[in-house]
């Protein structure tokens, strides 16, 4: 067994600093931060404790030392929320996680180190997984799970070597304090006051006598840390769908500040979809708004919902953060956020990406997708269409356009088939070989959106006063008798003045009085 | 003192460099453009990758599309993605697949600011071949972020623009002005490239759209021209 120990020493403080805004002179600047239980500091990040602020300190005073600290209320549900997904990070790397208390996650990692590469590579990509949750860490290794959470709090030697023997490991235990262990928490001073600091200490004095006064739990710790005695861990099992929730500290306005809260969630997001080795599909992200007395009366106004979804699953944050910051960009605001929360239901099992070094051709692909999927999130679905030739022969529906990057069935156009135009004069058939002979091209390239009226002057269409030149036709298209687009119509090409080539058609029967003869619908571009 | 011809020749040292009659290479690998005519006068001998290009006509509809069809085709056959930004009318989509085009990696881009989208483009280099049709208020800063941009862009890029912006500077390596020819014929003026000027047009003959006997008729003088009576009377 290899227990790897993973101890978040400011977990409090940074799961609050995220749901801070950045700060106008840089984002790096967070200035002086502490949180507050009843009334007194119970953590305070460096640049408070450089103006004096320190742990039990009553709140009054912390104010009175800096007096533009932020101070925030302690939230052990928020402290949950970032450590779990802490966890799910883990779980990416072994399927046998769990809670060790006091913001300590333990993962048994023995079965995987072989597939990682051996511990030294296994705990770089752990940390390099962790980095995004911006977390402080302190790792320690050990052969037993109650080990790992003694030593995990100590300092950051995971990298060294593990316990090789079990004279050493025992050493190893008998240094920790006593004020790390849970069991030891009430009886603190009375152990302080018999000299007994460190398990060493408590394991030299007669089992019966010390279980008579402190109870059994400290010993069967102590016996669990060693390896004495049993000590199985229920291991974590990741919730089948995803929802957090981050109560920003600030109300936020812009989307600037929005991305920053949305970005905390979305890191958790990503470590939710590692811990079930999958993708993310897409996601829900709800914006909850800061209630006025004009929207009580209509509760569905006080959420924004930014639904977001994925033509290619993906894992990475990054690109979820770039569609998402499209998205809020030209979002207006109905009002100031006041929380956000990220619901996913959405997970695609899948292997992750391959770390290529060259671009091969998958991976050429998916940057295709991705870069659709952006401009989608910022023009919207309906700017980015995919042309389908469809089974009509009126000209103006045959072409269908398929709105938005990937999704195949978004929302046709089309009423008709779609038809499948490969073969007869596909790409392999005209691609090579001098264009001049390629198959004669029977329709425009460009077609007008509402046909142009023109002028007839004997017979002769005219386009802005100059006439045109009939070379080709009639073709006659006659169709749509079964819906409400009946079509008679003869086509022509025609020749202007230039030399450009348009495609014209009149009305199968003849025009009544004052009725236009002639119609531009396309251009031979 | 070594003779003048013994010397290595110029254009050989680098091959970023060439003198001033001869046709500029490039170091960069170019897109064939399909008309061989056109690819002898192109630097490099066809489309350039990693530039913008210009493309300067007066009005859709002189066979600028069929122009590009060649290479964009090949693109889409080599498995990758082809953009078209703001096209100037509704593109018909069984034209396009005639002419080669891959519509499945074939995606049509819309809206106000196309400048965001094409820049991006340019820039991921994840796009096989772009075509914009670029507003009249496209200014010179702009063209010159697209030419920055395209420098991660590995295909062609096409900008077309209004005949009016000859006139104007341009930092794009190759500027093409198109005007009709004829019926399926297209005059192409080397308006700029990495060489020496050319005084003629380069006249190409397009995929056709007429039949031979439609392209006599067109080609006949205006006066004899045939009226449509007489055109329904023959078919």
């Amino acid at each position: 067994m290899l227990w790897i120990g993973i101890h978040l020493p400011a977990l409090s403080l940074e799961s609050f600093i995220a749901t801070l805004a950045p700060a106008d002179d840089g984002p790096d600047e967070i200035g002086p931060v502490a949180l507050v239980a009843h009334h007194r500091v119970v953590a305070a990040n460096a640049a408070a404790r450089d103006c004096g602020v320190r742990p039990g300190q009553k709140r009054a005073t912390a104010l009175a030392l800096a007096p533009h600290a932020r101070l925030g209320e302690a939230d052990p549900a928020r402290d949950d929320a970032a450590l779990m997904a802490v966890a799910h990070v883990a779980l990416g790397f072994t399927p046998s996680v769990s809670f060790g208390g006091d913001h300590v996650v333990l993962a048994e990692v023995q079965a995987s180190l072989r597939y990682f590469g051996g511990l030294p590579r296994l705990l770089q990509r752990l940390r390099a997984g962790l980095a995004p949750l911006g977390h402080e860490l302190r790792l320690a290794c050990a052969p037993t799970a109650q080990g790992a959470q003694w030593m995990a709090p100590g300092h950051d030697d995971a990298e060294a070597a593990p316990a090789n023997s079990k004279a050493d490991w025992r050493a190893r235990v008998g240094a920790v304090p006593v004020a790390r262990m849970a069991a030891a928490a009430p009886h603190l001073a009375a152990l302080e006051s018999l000299g007994l600091a460190t398990a060493a200490h408590l394991w030299k004095q007669p089992r019966a006598g010390l279980t008579r006064r402190f109870g059994g739990a400290l010993l069967a710790d102590i016996d669990r840390a060693l390896g004495d005695l049993a000590d199985p861990r229920p291991a974590l099992q990741p919730a089948p769908t995803f929802d957090s929730r981050l109560e920003l500290f600030m109300r936020a306005d812009d989307s600037a500040a929005l991305l920053t809260g949305a970005a905390v969630l979305l890191n958790r997001l990503t470590a939710w979809a590692l811990a079930h080795h999958g993708l993310v599909g897409g996601f829900e992200l709800r914006l909850h708004h800061e209630s006025r007395r004009r929207m009580l009366e209509d509760p569905a106004s006080r959420t924004t919902v930014l639904e977001i979804g994925l033509g290619e699953p993906v894992s990475d944050t990054a690109h979820l953060h770039s569609l998402l910051r499209e998205r809020l960009q030209r979002l207006p605001l109905a009002a100031s956020v006041i929380e956000l929360s990220l619901h996913c239901h959405a997970i695609t099992p899948g292997a992750p990406p391959n770390a290529e070094l060259f671009p091969s051709a998958a991976s050429v692909g998916e940057g295709w997708h991705r870069l659709l999927e952006r401009f989608e999130a910022r023009l919207g679905a309906h700017n980015i269409q995919r042309l389908q030739p469809v089974a009509d022969h009126r000209p103006e529906l045959a072409t269908g356009v398929r709105h938005g990057g990937d999704a195949p069935s978004m929302c046709a156009r089309a009423p008709g088939t779609p038809l499948n135009l490969a073969a007869p004069s596909g790409p392999a058939a005209t691609s090579s070989g001098d264009p001049a002979h390629w198959p004669r091209l029977k329709r425009p390239v460009w077609l007008l959106r509402q046909p142009q009226p023109l002028r007839d002057e004997g017979g002769t269409p005219l386009l802005s006063g100059r006439p045109l030149w009939l070379v080709a036709g009639p073709e006659r298209i006659e169709a749509g008798w079964w819906d409400d687009g009946y079509a008679a119509r003869d086509y022509f090409i025609a020749q202007d003045n230039d030399g450009a080539l348009l495609w014209v058609y009149r009305f199968r029967r003849a025009p009544e009085a004052g009725e236009v003869g002639w119609y531009l619908q396309g251009r031979f571009g | 003192m070594s003779s003048p011809s013994s010397l290595l020749p110029l254009e050989h040292l680098h091959p970023a460099l060439w003198r001033a009659h001869q046709l500029g290479r490039g170091r960069e690998a170019v897109q064939a453009s399909g008309y061989a005519a056109l690819d002898a006068e192109l630097p490099g001998g066809g489309w350039p990758q990693r530039a913008i290009t210009e493309l300067l006509l007066s009005r859709p509809g002189w066979g600028e599309i069929r122009l590009l069809a060649p290479a964009l085709a090949r693109v889409g056959a080599a498995g990758r993605g082809v953009l078209l930004l703001g096209p100037p009318a509704e593109p018909c989509a069984e034209a396009l697949a005639q002419l080669g085009l891959d519509l499945s990696r074939c995606v049509v881009i819309r809206g106000d600011d196309l400048l965001w989208p094409l820049e991006q483009a340019l820039r991921s280099g994840q796009v096989g071949a772009v075509v914009a049709w670029a507003p009249a208020s496209l200014k010179g800063e702009s063209l010159r972020r697209l030419q920055l941009a395209a420098q991660s862009h590995e295909g062609p890029a096409f900008v077309v623009r209004a005949e009016a912006a000859a006139a104007h500077p341009s930092p794009a390596p190759l500027r093409l002005g198109l005007a009709g020819a004829g019926p399926d014929a297209l005059a192409v003026r080397l308006l700029k490239r990495r060489g020496p000027a050319l005084e003629q047009p380069v006249v190409l003959a397009l995929p056709p759209v007429l039949s031979r006997t439609a392209r006599q008729r067109a080609l006949t003088p205006r006066r004899t021209r045939t009226s449509v009576r007489a055109l329904s009377a023959s078919a």
